[in-house]
């Protein structure tokens, strides 16, 4: 066996509930059996951004707001992995939200994951677009993920837990992972994950979530009723958790690859064609 | 007074048709964007390289999608150049503006051939001894073709009477630039172009008949004629690159373009993101796994990725950029050439690392440094750089591209059964030459992490002084180990001169027809083009060292390159800048006087 790296333990203060997330995500991938050397797991900048360090896998660290449009790439150029982006509000919501919206239309085969705790822990206490009563701004309303996402009508899959209930947690997390990797698109699962130092909003949340899927009558199929009953929620002032929308549409990959195999490697066979290939366009510019 | 051929007025004089002839001849069309300037430019050079002349062909067109004063150039010559002739010897007008905006430029006895359909030239636009043909180009397509756009075919049809080109040639070449039109889309240029032929008939311009001769120049080998931009994209396609993404702008879209088209066929994946933040990021994505990727901009989108630039530096992200250099500063002259990225490309970004930037001089070397960037990136595991200027969109002939001359080249890339044999694997180890062994996601048993933060040797996020020292002076070693192999510069000249002249890109074909025609006034130069920009190599600084003084030519307006030659440790006082910056590329003429001017002043 060859050594690799010690994956060590999470820099999170006691009671922060990225532990929870990071369990959930461990969960999904060994539940849906990934080899460690398969699973390829990008997180951004800030407490979110360290979650790659701890699991085992092949991990990068990506540039503030980017992680996603690295996690696409990577899912382009090699369909054979398991590829999991994480970020946090800040990171996914502010610097990043241009790309979460170009995401969510294009549909990659990729699960991502936010840890939304409404506020900047490492840089210490900044509000984040999540924050429920911004200080410089108390009339501003937080930003819903799930609600944006609702409203791209590529998005196929949007589900919000929380880290107090991991059972649910782990079962969003697991059925997200799947449908990545089924090839159906992007999993997106939001997690209410408190930020105990600077913003701990564990009880505040516990009162305001409400699950949608508690109800026998939601579908989550229905984009309409998602969108109503999520928006109906949001401005009574609760969280709507649970798998809040699961549809089809084709996925990046449907869209644009010819054939879902790795583009990493040049193999001989592939070599040849190459060369016949390069030679006719080569013949275009040829006079 | 000049000679003015009317419309069914009198014939042309038959001294004129005695078919001059001509190994350097410089066209431009132009008129409002669409009217088809470029269409017009581009069937006039197929004919000539059909005749065997080395082509340059340029443009200069509004940042609009139609109207604004828009030209097309081409000059035709029997060695290869690369800018336009000092004079233009024939003009297509489509309207007014265009004859004011040649004006000073034509040559003495020029021809001009102006779109009379609004009315007639106003007097004193050109020169006494010029030949203007009034043709009422649009009157004609759309009385009797019923549309415009049929005024360039037409215009063609007059062409090739006036520059001596036969029927047949000229109907094949329409009929090859219009492959893709149906049968019924074709036949009516076909007429226009009969119909520009019997008003050449009309004035006296028999099909035996011509103004100017372009005499075959026999059976050549097979060329290429291509943009810079096509062959740098070229280069990386040759080289294994499958993965682009990249955001429009001008002018470096073709690259985008070129690869949509011929990379899918051969597995590639390309990619128009939503931002040139997301472009790179897209890129840096897919070059994680092992695909050799790439993205090219220019200046503003450069600007937009440097940080992730600077990511590709220290997170050791193999990468391959083309900056397509337009005028700046800010969103300045979109469609208008300059070399002022110098500065942003070799110094920005935040913090100190490794990375290369490489000048193309003309199309050959967009294809070769293409395909060696690409390689180059791969080994060096860091970003590489191509700096294209007006080279990026303009077409050039060039020797054959030799496809055999391309290798792939994985660097220090391990498979599956490498990393079985090692005991431990560190994404980022220490190594004499700087280059860490590199396995990628989906490697069984070689699980990394690859960071941008400073990081030891397994990628865990590290800020101890020795581990930071150690790994900057890693990254940095990276470069002393590729050093011998980046282009050293292209000399060439009088070796014994004590002047030099250094010119970078696109420039080097101005400098070497300027000198030339120096040797005329008694100078004689040293001329020198650096093929790498970054690091300065020390053959450009021993340029100037072995010189009394250097003549640094450059489109930028604070001298750019210059500044970073004298900080590689060229001595100051020996360096003279020239700079350029109203958007314009160089003429002979222009950089002659500028020479002379400093050469009398000395």
């Amino acid at each position: 066996m060859t050594k690799t790296y010690d994956t060590g333990h999470p820099i999170w203060c006691a009671g922060c509930g990225h532990f929870g997330v990071k369990g959930a995500i461990q969960h999904a991938l060994d539940d849906a059996g990934v080899p460690m050397h398969e699973a390829f797991v990008l997180a951004g900048i800030g407490c979110s951004g360290t979650v790659q360090n701890n699991i085992g896998a092949y991990g990068f660290h990506a540039m503030h707001g980017r992680v996603l449009p690295n996690a696409i790439g990577a899912s382009l150029a090699n369909p054979d992995l398991t590829v999991v982006a994480a970020a946090g509000d800040g990171d996914g919501y502010a610097i990043g939200a241009g790309h979460l919206v170009h995401a969510l239309k294009r549909n990659p085969n990729l699960l991502y994951v936010v840890m939304n705790n409404g506020v900047y822990g490492l840089t210490k206490g900044q509000d984040s677009p999540t924050k429920e009563v911004p200080l410089a701004a108390p009339e501003e309303d937080p930003l819903d993920a799930m609600l944006l996402g609702l409203s791209i009508r590529s998005s196929t899959f949007l589900a919000r837990g929380i880290t107090t209930r991991s059972t649910q947690l782990n079962e969003l997390m697991v059925m997200g992972l799947e449908h990545a990797r089924q090839g159906k698109g992007m999993a997106f699962v939001e997690v209410l994950s408190p930020c105990v130092t600077y913003h701990d909003t564990y009880p505040e949340w516990m009162n305001k979530i409400h699950d949608v899927n508690a109800d026998p009558g939601y579908r989550a199929e229905d984009r309409g009723m998602a969108f109503a009953t999520a928006l109906e929620l949001v401005e009574q002032d609760r969280i709507p958790i649970g798998l809040i929308y699961h549809g089809k549409h084709p996925s990046l990959q449907d869209e644009i690859l010819r054939e879902l195999v790795p583009i990493n490697a040049l193999s001989e066979e592939k070599a040849a064609e190459t060369r016949a290939h390069m030679d006719n366009v080569l013949a275009a510019y040829t006079v | 007074m000049s000679q003015v051929l009317h419309e069914i007025g009198p014939m042309i004089d038959p001294q004129l048709l005695q078919g001059r002839e001509r190994d350097d001849l410089t066209m431009m069309v132009a008129g409002q964007g669409g009217d088809g300037s470029l269409t017009i430019i581009a069937l006039v050079s197929r004919a000539l390289l059909g005749r065997g002349y080395e082509i340059y062909r340029t443009s200069n067109i509004a940042s609009r999608i139609k109207g604004g004063h828009a030209a097309a150039f081409m000059r035709a010559t029997t060695t290869p150049r690369s800018s336009l002739g000092d004079r233009i010897d024939i003009l297509v007008a489509f309207d007014i503006e265009a004859v004011q905006k040649a004006s000073g430029r034509l040559a003495a006895d020029s021809i001009i051939i102006f779109d009379s359909s609004r009315g007639a030239l106003p007097p004193n636009l050109i020169p006494d001894t010029a030949l203007l043909i009034p043709v009422p180009f649009s009157r004609l397509a759309v009385r009797d073709l019923r549309r415009d756009l049929f005024k360039n075919s037409l215009g063609f049809g007059l062409m090739g009477r006036i520059i001596g080109l036969s029927d047949e040639e000229v109907e094949d070449c329409l009929r090859r630039h219009f492959k893709k039109l149906s049968k019924e889309q074709f036949e009516p240029n076909i007429r226009a172009l009969r119909e520009g032929q019997s008003f050449a008939d009309g004035a006296g311009i028999g099909a035996e008949q011509s103004v100017y001769r372009l005499p075959d120049q026999g059976p050549r080998e097979a060329r290429t004629f291509i943009t810079g931009n096509h062959a740098a994209a070229m280069g990386f396609l040759a080289a294994g690159g499958r993965f682009f993404a990249g955001y429009p702008i001008t002018p470096a879209t073709d690259v985008m373009n070129f690869l949509a088209r011929f990379a899918p066929p051969v597995g590639g994946v390309i990619m128009q993101a939503e931002d040139e933040l997301a472009a790179i990021n897209l890129a840096i994505g897919a070059a994680l796994t092992g695909v050799r990727a790439m993205t090219a901009s220019s200046g503003p989108g450069i600007a937009l990725m440097l940080e992730s630039i600077g990511h590709c530096g220290s997170a050791e992200i193999p990468m391959v950029i083309i900056d397509c250099q337009r005028a700046g500063p800010s969103t300045g002259m979109p469609t208008k050439p300059e070399q002022s990225d110098v500065n942003m490309l070799t110094r920005s970004g935040n913090g100190d690392y490794p990375r290369i930037v490489l000048a193309p001089g003309n199309v050959e070397e967009c294809f070769y440094h293409g395909a060696f960037a690409t390689n180059l990136s791969q080994q060096a595991q860091c970003p590489v750089i191509l700096a294209l200027d007006a080279l990026c969109h303009d077409s050039f002939t060039a020797p054959h591209f030799d496809l055999d001359r391309i290798q792939i080249d994985n660097g220090k890339r391990l498979s599956a059964d490498d990393v079985a044999k090692l005991d431990a694997y560190r994404r980022y180890e220490i190594t004499e030459d700087g280059i860490s062994p590199w396995a990628v996601p989906g490697t069984p048993g070689a699980m990394n992490l690859v960071t941008g933060n400073e990081r030891n040797e397994w990628g865990r996020v590290s800020t101890e002084p020795a581990v930071r020292v150690a790994m900057m002076d890693k990254r940095s070693r990276k470069i002393a180990t590729v050093r011998p192999s980046l282009p050293r510069a292209h000399e060439w000249g009088d070796t014994d001169s004590p002047i030099g002249i250094i010119g970078v890109g696109i420039l080097e074909g101005v400098i070497t027809e300027s000198v030339a025609r120096l040797t005329s006034e008694g100078l004689s130069f040293h001329c020198h083009r650096p093929r790498t920009l970054w690091p300065v190599l020390e053959d450009t600084v021993a340029f100037v060292k072995s010189h009394e003084r250097v003549y640094i030519v450059e489109q930028s307006e604070s001298g750019q390159l210059a500044d970073l030659i004298r900080s590689a440790g060229a001595p100051a006082e020996r360096i003279r800048s020239i700079l350029k910056y109203d958007g314009l590329q160089y003429t002979a003429e222009e950089l002659v006087a500028a020479i002379l001017a400093q050469e009398r002043a000395a």
